[in-house]
């Protein structure tokens, strides 16, 4: 479907009736599922995501069924650090046609290790040797930012698994209102992009390191101006520290609630905590 | 993935479970009744993007997420069938009479796939399940005609299950009933254009019919329930074991792990004239009496005969008398023999893993406790016409 790029300029609202720096609604649920050791529920927009983590465990017998996913993060079984595997599933009705993605497929291999590399350097790895960690994703229905929500769905998942960490990871898309060099002037970077928008305009995700402007992931696998990439990296890190703030209310929320209901004890440092 | 999943259980525990599951009335580690289910929650429409869609926890922590995806496909053209030419030559009145008869399914309209973490998608554990659960759908053939739209035209339907927690027991049951509920919230856009017309449906998403219709509420009893029973279902597989005389619904993995037979029995509601004609009778009556039948069985590989065995003492060269002194070869020939029998004869109180397949009057008792009046099939669909379907 085409997006008419144009009328962008007419009244600065984009298809969806956003402002040029607003995010989508974010909805995050952690602790989703009993079974595992974390687990998280995490919409972006129409984006919706799943993560479980498992672990850090001892790594099982390696099958010839198993299949680790990218685990390009970290070291193996036997190295001082804690694999991170991450494994990607692409449910068939998440996009609007359904598609089929075989084992194979490249984009979701990529996924897989940019996730695991992004949060095998915030994870306190080194304190967890010869184990795995195995995180896996669902994707249930796609619209845009996949990378960013499935990264945002881990570091929540992470969260809620005790695995100790420097900081959030927290990720969102940039984008730019025009594609072509001569509108340099007119031409305003986008936060969150939908799916229609990531079909037309250039964008790039970028993922930062808690409040700290420090990039852990950056992604861009579009054409784009060297003179707007400084821009939308400005309004990403923006976008990631909004979507920072909103991770930790879903994290403390959680918190408090667990706490109220007696599941875990107050611990010490927390009667300065808000309880109400 | 396979039934037979690695179990961390000595022989000395399998024992005692196989032991205590066997007991009149049996006792099972999780305090249930023999024919008691797992409780679970479940809800149904959690994805817009989607005809259908459900998700189930059960208590242990697993879940599942079924999504049906509709697709109009051209149906191809046999040879055999006379062509649409023609049926226009002669008079189009009698096509429309006869249009009942022509109504027909093929089992290729029907794609299932069963997505397990951490399994690849062509493991065999993984094409067994999706082929049990769809053995079920299609095994009496009247699922397929509800994707029929006209001579030229039919719905291609696209269900996969996901498995979102690490498979803890054998999903068989929860991906059963997620799928059986998906499949009884899916809807499919109104038709409107007729005959075999290209089709042009109503793109009005609250005229959309559903798969499984369910009657017209009544205009009397207003506050008898809000959602509708539907009048037919999709089957139910449930998962069934025996272990001695006793029949064990719903077995957990620890369970499983001491089966003598385990079975997967797909249930199916046979749509009946007389309970049509019934509809006037309240629910509650007819509650509890479904129309039950078995459409598909399967033997599933008890987990079980891959468990190592237990030693009696007696065998035992470590235990007891027979570590003190066993150096002289007369008592070593001695024990070997004893050894021999012990392997082939059932000590009290040592696990040794069942042997040879299942009898066929454990069989029969298995079928025909699933399918009693008021049992756990009924039970189980009773449960599943409480969840809403919106």
């Amino acid at each position: 479907m085409p997006l008419d790029t144009s009328a962008y300029s007419l009244a600065l609202l984009r298809v969806d009736g956003r402002r040029w720096n607003e995010l989508r609604r974010i909805h995050a649920q952690i602790r989703t599922q009993a079974a595992a050791d974390g687990s998280s529920y995490l919409e972006m927009g129409h984006t919706k995501v799943m993560c479980v983590v498992n672990g850090p465990s001892e790594p099982g017998p390696r099958r010839g069924g198993v299949a680790t996913g990218g685990g390009g993060g970290g070291g193996g079984g036997q190295s001082k650090n804690a694999e991170v595997a991450v494994n990607i599933v692409i449910a068939g009705f998440s996009s609007v046609d359904r598609k089929r993605r075989g084992r194979g497929d490249k984009q979701v291999f990529e996924l897989q290790s940019t996730i695991s590399q992004a949060l095998a350097a915030s994870l306190h790895t080194h304190l967890f040797p010869h184990s795995t960690i195995n995180i896996s994703l669902h994707v249930l229905s796609q619209d845009g930012s996949l990378l960013a929500a499935l990264i945002n769905a881990a570091t929540l998942a992470c969260v809620d698994a005790g695995i100790p960490m420097t900081d959030y990871v927290a990720a969102c898309t940039a984008g730019s209102t025009s594609t072509y060099a001569a509108n340099d002037e007119g031409a305003d970077p986008l936060l969150d992009m939908n799916h229609q928008e990531e079909q037309e305009l250039p964008g790039l995700t970028v993922a930062t390191l808690g409040d700290s402007d420090r990039v852990a992931v950056l992604v861009c696998e579009s054409r784009v101006q060297v003179s707007r990439l400084e821009g939308m990296l400005a309004v990403g890190v923006d976008g990631c520290k909004q979507v920072r703030e909103i991770l930790d209310r879903v994290v403390r929320e959680k918190g408090i609630k667990m706490i109220q209901e007696g599941t875990v004890e107050r611990g010490v440092g927390l009667n300065d905590m808000e309880l109400d | 993935m396979a039934s037979s999943q690695h179990v961390l259980l000595s022989p000395a525990e399998l024992a005692y479970l196989h032991a205590s599951l066997s007991l009149t009335p049996p006792i099972r580690p999780d305090g249930r009744s023999p024919t008691q289910f797992r409780p679970l929650v479940a809800e149904t429409g959690i994805l817009p993007g989607t005809n259908g869609s459900a998700r189930i926890c059960f208590a242990d922590g697993t879940e599942a997420i079924v999504g049906v995806k509709a697709e109009v496909e051209r149906t191809r053209t046999r040879h055999d069938f006379p062509s649409l030419d023609e049926g226009a030559e002669g008079d189009d009145d009698d096509l429309e009479d006869n249009q009942h008869d022509v109504v027909k399914g093929d089992n290729d309209w029907v794609e299932m796939t069963v997505e397990i973490p951490g399994y690849r998608d062509d493991d065999a554990g993984t094409v067994f399940l999706s082929a049990m659960l769809s053995e079920a759908l299609l095994a009496d053939g009247e699922f397929t005609k509800r994707l029929w739209i006209n001579r030229r035209f039919h719905w291609k339907l696209y269900l996969d299950i996901l498995l979102i927690s690490p498979p803890l027991s054998y999903p068989l049951p929860l991906l059963s009933l997620t799928t059986h509920l998906a499949l009884l919230a899916t809807r499919l856009p109104r038709l409107k254009s007729e005959g075999d017309e290209d089709p042009l449906f109503d793109d009005d998403w609250a005229a959309a019919a559903y798969l499984y219709p369910r009657p017209a509420a009544k205009k009397g009893s207003k506050k008898t329930t809000s959602f509708a029973t539907p009048t037919a279902r999709p089957p139910v597989t449930l998962l069934v074991m025996a272990v001695g005389n006793n029949i064990i619904f719903d077995p957990s993995k620890e369970e499983l792990a001491v089966a003598d037979v385990a079975l997967a029995v797909s249930v199916g509601e046979s749509s009946n004239p007389s309970s049509s004609t019934a509809m006037d009778i309240e629910t509650e009556e007819t509650k509890g009496h479904h129309n039950l039948r078995i459409l598909s069985v399967r033997t599933i590989d008890p987990p079980s005969r891959l468990t190592p065995p237990g030693i009696p003492n007696a065998s035992n060269s470590a235990y007891g008398a027979n570590a003190a002194g066993a150096k002289d070869t007369e008592k070593k020939k001695q024990q070997q023999e004893q050894a021999r029998t012990a392997e082939s004869e059932a000590v009290e109180g040592v696990w040794k893993a069942p042997r040879g397949g299942a009898k066929p009057l454990v069989l029969a008792a298995l079928v025909q406790k699933v399918l009693e009046k008021g049992g756990v099939a009924d039970e189980v669909l009773d449960a599943l016409d409480g969840v809403d379907l919106n």
